[in-house]
C-alpha cells in the first residue's frame, strides 16, 4: 500500500466503540486491520453535496417563491441532515476497514448498522475492481469480492490503484489456489 | 477488470479431458464460421466471463463471451451463415422474447461469470440448422455417439403444437371475462383462434430453429430466429436435472428436460419437448458427463461419453419415503387460505344476494378471483401429489405431480440448505415440511414451482428426521444443539425470544426462528460461502449481534441477537469449521 494514510492497526480506538468488546474489533490479537484512504471522505462528501445542492436549491426556490414556512422548515431539515451526514461520512470512512487473513478476507463497515463480512478466499467467484470518475479524480478504486452467495457483502472502496490491483491479484491468486467451488 | 475465473472454468475447459480430446480431433465436421473478433465492434471484452478458449475443441469455434448480445445489432445479421429461413418473420413477440428475457439482466450481476452460458449474436456466429444434418429425434436414443461430434438434434415435432396449446390458455386468460362479455362469444372465439394460430406458427418457426447437442462436456442449445443464441452449458456446473411432464405432454408421451446451472438467473435450456425415452436418456447422459459432480476430474473417464455409462441409469434407487395423498390434502386444508375460503364465499354470496345482481361476468370474475386465492394450496396438492423420494447413490430422486409429473434429480453434494418449517396449523398434527435449496435455483426465478425445493411436503417428525439424516448425514433433527439468545434479547423479540436459537452441530450450523410458523435452517459447514456479523443500533445498546451464514441460493441461516462476545466466537467457529469442512472434502 503506497498511500501515506495507512494506519496499520486501529486497536480498539474505534470512533464510538463504546462497548466493552468493540463491535468492529473482534480479534485484535490476530487481525491486522487496514483502513481505507481518507480521500474517500472527499469522494463521498462531493457525492453528498451534489444531492444536497439539488435539495437545497429546490427548497430555497420554493421558499423564496411562496414564502411558506414549510419550505423554510424543509430547508433547515436538509441542512441539518447534511451536517449529520457529513459527520457520519467522516466517521464511517474512518471505520471502514479490511484485513487479509490466511484463509479469508475480512471487511467491516457501517456505523449505525455495523457489518463485518468474513469471506474465505476459496469461495471467491470473481473480483471486481472499479473506479468511477469521481474516484479517479482522487486516485482511488473500489475492490469488490463476489461469491456464489448473493448476500455476501465484501466491498472495499477507497483504495489506491496500486493497492487495489495488489489486493485483486492477491485475491485472485489465493482464490485459484484454494478454489473449491460450491 | 480481471476475471478471477471461478473454480469450475479452470477445471472445466483446459483440463486434459479425454472427451474433449476426442472431439477436438475432428476437423470440419460442422463447418461453423469462426467468430471474427472485430465483428462485434465495441464489444467490451472485460466482462468477467470465463472466456471460452478458442481452439479448445479443435477447430470448433466458440462464440464470444457474454456481451455479444446487442439488440441494436440484431436487425443486421451478417451473412456468413446460411440463414435458415430467409423470410425474416416480422412478428417476433414469441420465441426470442421470453427466452431472451434474462439477457438484459446479465450485466451488473455476477451471473455471466457463474453461468458460463454464452449468448451469441444473430447470424454472425452460429450457422443455421438448415445446413446441419438433423437426426429425427423420435425413437432415437443417443446410443450411437461415436468420437465425432454428434449432429444437432431437433426437439420433438409435436412440440410446437404443445406450445400452441399452452399459449391458448395464456390467450384466453389475457382476453379475460370482460372481453368475452363485450364482444360476444363468436368474436371471442375468433380472436382466440387467431391469436393461438399465430402463436403456433411462431412456435413452429422457433422449433425449426432450435437444436441441441452435446459437445465434449458441454450441452449446446441453439435457438432463435432473429436473435440467434447459442448457449453452451458446461456440465460440470450442472446442479440438478429434472424431467417435467405437463398434462398435455403426458397425453402425447412427451417430456420437458430442465437443467439447473450454478448462478443461472433462471432455468437454463428447458428442452421442450422430447420423448420420455429421449429425455431420460439425455438426463442420464448429462448426469454422467457432469460426473458425480464432486470431483470433475474423476469423471473424465472415456466411458463418460457413452449413454448408459455410470451412475444414473437405475430409475428408482432406494425408496425413502412416499407421502400419503390423504395427508397432503389435509395439510393443505390446514392452510390459512383454505380456512378462510368458506368465510370469503359466505361474504360474497351475501353480497350478491343483497344486491340481487347476478350478471355472468360478475359471477365469473368473482369465481376467478376466489380461485386465485386458493390457487396456492390447490397447486401444492397438484404439484406434490403422489410424492415419492428415493435415494440413488449420491443423488436424490423426487417424483411427484398429478397433472404435471416431475422427476427431479438433485445431487446430494449440491444441497446448500435444508429448511424445516412447522406451520402453525399443522402443529397439533405434529407435521412439518422440509425444503432444500440448491445453488442453481436462484431466488430470482419468478415461477417457484420449478425449484426442487420440496423435500417433504408434509410429514411427521420421524419421517423428517429420517430424510434429513439421508440428505445431511450425521444430522439428527431431534437433538440438535440449540441455545436461545441471552434474556436481554427479549427487548427486541418480546414474544419470540424463547423460539430463537442457534447451535453448532457436528456437520451443520442450525438456526431456528419464528413464533407462529417455526423455522429451522440447517447449513452444512462445507456450504458456507461467507460469514457476516451485523449489529444494528438497538443491538449495539443491548450488546447483541446477528451472525449470518450465507449460502449460494437460499437465505442461509442467521443466528439472531446473540451476545456480542458469543457472536464473535460463533463467527470464528463457523469460519474455522467451514474451512475444515472444505479442506476435508
Amino acid at each position: 500500500m503506497s498511500a501515506p494514510d495507512r494506519s496499520p492497526t486501529v486497536s480498539g480506538g474505534e470512533p464510538a466503540g463504546a462497548a466493552p468488546v468493540s463491535p468492529l474489533e473482534p480479534w485484535p490479537a490476530t487481525v491486522r486491520w487496514q483502513s481505507i484512504s481518507h480521500d474517500q471522505i472527499w469522494v463521498e462528501l462531493i457525492r453528498l453535496s451534489m444531492t444536497l445542492a439539488v435539495l437545497l436549491f429546490g427548497t430555497a426556490v420554493g421558499w423564496a417563491w411562496t414564502g411558506h414556512w414549510l419550505f423554510g422548515t424543509a430547508l433547515g431539515l436538509v441542512v441539518l441532515i447534511g451536517v449529520l451526514r457529513v459527520i457520519g461520512i467522516v466517521r464511517a470512512v474512518r471505520a471502514w476497514g479490511y484485513a487479509e487473513r490466511e484463509n479469508d478476507l475480512l471487511v467491516r463497515h457501517g456505523l449505525l448498522v455495523r457489518r463485518l463480512s468474513i469471506v474465505p478466499y476459496a469461495r471467491m467467484q470473481f473480483v471486481d475492481v472499479s473506479a468511477g470518475p469521481l474516484e479517479r479524480a482522487f486516485d482511488l478504486a473500489t475492490v469488490q469480492l463476489h461469491t456464489a452467495a448473493a448476500a455476501t457483502d465484501a466491498r472495499v472502496p477507497g483504495l489506491r490503484p496500486a493497492e487495489a490491483s495488489r489486493l485483486r491479484d492477491r485475491l485472485t491468486a489465493l482464490g485459484e489456489d484454494r478454489a473449491e467451488g460450491l | 477488470m480481471t476475471a478471477a475465473a471461478g473454480p469450475a472454468p479452470s477445471n472445466g475447459r483446459p483440463d486434459p479431458d479425454p472427451t474433449t480430446g476426442q472431439f477436438g480431433a475432428e476437423p470440419a465436421d460442422r463447418p461453423v464460421p469462426a467468430p471474427q473478433p472485430g465483428q462485434f465492434g465495441p464489444e467490451p471484452t472485460d466482462r468477467p466471463v470465463p472466456a471460452p478458449q478458442p481452439g479448445q475443441f479443435g477447430p470448433e469455434p466458440t462464440p464470444p463471451p457474454g456481451e455479444a448480445f446487442d439488440p441494436t445489432d440484431a436487425g443486421t445479421p451478417t451473412d456468413d451463415a446460411p440463414a435458415p429461413a430467409p423470410a425474416p418473420a416480422p412478428a417476433v413477440p414469441d420465441a426470442p422474447v421470453p427466452s431472451d428475457a434474462p439477457v438484459p439482466a446479465v450485466p451488473g450481476v455476477p451471473v455471466p461469470v457463474t453461468t458460463g452460458v454464452v449468448h451469441a449474436l444473430a447470424g454472425g456466429v452460429i450457422s443455421g440448422p438448415a445446413g446441419q444434418p438433423v437426426h429425427p429425434p423420435p425413437g432415437g436414443p443417443h446410443v450411437g455417439v461415436g468420437p465425432t461430434v454428434e449432429p444437432r438434434q431437433r426437439l420433438h415435432p409435436l412440440s410446437p403444437a404443445l406450445q400452441g396449446a399452452k399459449s391458448l390458455v395464456v390467450v384466453i386468460a389475457g382476453l379475460s371475462w370482460s372481453t368475452l362479455s363485450r364482444v360476444g362469444f363468436g368474436w371471442f372465439a375468433v380472436m382466440v383462434a387467431v391469436l393461438a394460430l399465430g402463436a403456433t406458427i411462431l412456435a413452429v418457426i422457433s422449433w425449426y430453429n432450435t437444436g441441441y447437442h452435446v459437445v465434449g462436456r458441454e450441452l449446446r442449445v441453439y435457438e432463435g430466429l432473429l436473435w440467434r443464441r447459442t448457449r453452451a452449458i458446461p456440465l460440470e456446473r450442472l446442479q440438478a436435472v429434472e424431467v417435467v411432464r405437463p398434462l398435455l405432454a403426458q397425453l402425447t408421451g412427451l417430456a420437458e428436460l430442465r437443467l439447473e446451472v450454478v448462478g443461472g438467473g433462471k432455468t437454463e435450456a428447458p428442452l421442450a419437448y422430447l420423448t420420455v425415452a429421449d429425455a431420460t436418456a439425455l438426463r442420464a447422459r448429462l448426469l454422467a458427463l457432469a460426473g458425480g459432480v464432486t470431483a470433475p476430474a474423476r469423471a473424465n473417464t472415456p466411458e463418460s461419453t457413452t449413454t448408459d455409462a455410470a451412475p444414473a441409469p437405475a430409475p428408482a434407487g432406494r425408496p425413502l419415503h412416499a407421502v400419503r395423498n390423504q395427508h397432503l390434502l389435509i395439510s393443505q386444508l390446514l392452510t390459512p387460505q383454505a380456512i378462510m375460503l368458506p368465510l370469503g364465499v359466505a361474504f360474497v354470496t351475501t353480497q350478491f344476494l343483497s344486491e340481487g345482481s347476478w350478471s355472468f361476468v360478475a359471477v365469473a370474475s368473482t369465481l376467478t378471483a376466489m380461485a386465485g386465492v386458493v390457487l396456492q394450496p390447490i397447486r401444492r396438492v397438484l404439484d406434490d401429489w403422489a410424492f415419492r423420494i428415493a435415494r440413488d447413490d449420491e443423488v436424490l430422486r423426487i417424483h411427484k405431480g398429478l397433472l404435471e409429473t416431475r422427476a427431479q434429480t438433485v445431487p446430494l453434494n449440491r444441497v446448500q440448505t435444508v429448511a424445516v418449517t412447522w406451520p402453525l396449523l399443522w402443529r397439533f398434527k405434529g407435521w412439518l415440511r422440509l425444503r432444500l435449496e440448491v445453488a442453481g435455483y436462484s431466488a430470482g426465478e419468478s415461477d417457484d414451482r420449478n425449484r426442487p425445493d420440496r423435500l417433504l411436503p408434509v410429514g411427521d417428525l420421524p419421517t423428517g428426521e429420517m430424510i434429513v439424516a439421508e440428505v445431511l448425514p450425521g444430522v439428527r433433527l431431534a437433538d440438535l444443539p440449540m441455545a436461545p439468545p441471552p434474556p436481554r434479547a427479549r427487548w427486541l423479540n418480546p414474544l419470540s425470544r424463547a423460539r430463537l436459537g442457534s447451535g453448532l452441530a457436528d456437520e451443520v450450523f442450525a438456526a431456528r426462528s419464528g413464533l407462529l410458523t417455526r423455522n429451522l435452517a440447517l447449513v452444512p459447514y462445507a456450504r458456507i460461502q461467507s460469514v457476516r456479523v451485523v449489529q444494528g443500533p438497538l443491538q449495539r445498546r443491548l450488546r447483541l449481534a446477528t451472525v449470518h451464514a450465507d449460502t449460494a441460493g437460499g437465505a442461509g441461516a442467521a443466528a439472531k441477537d446473540r451476545d456480542l462476545a458469543e457472536a464473535w466466537a460463533l463467527a470464528a467457529e463457523l469460519t474455522d469449521r467451514a474451512h475444515a469442512a472444505r479442506t476435508r472434502q
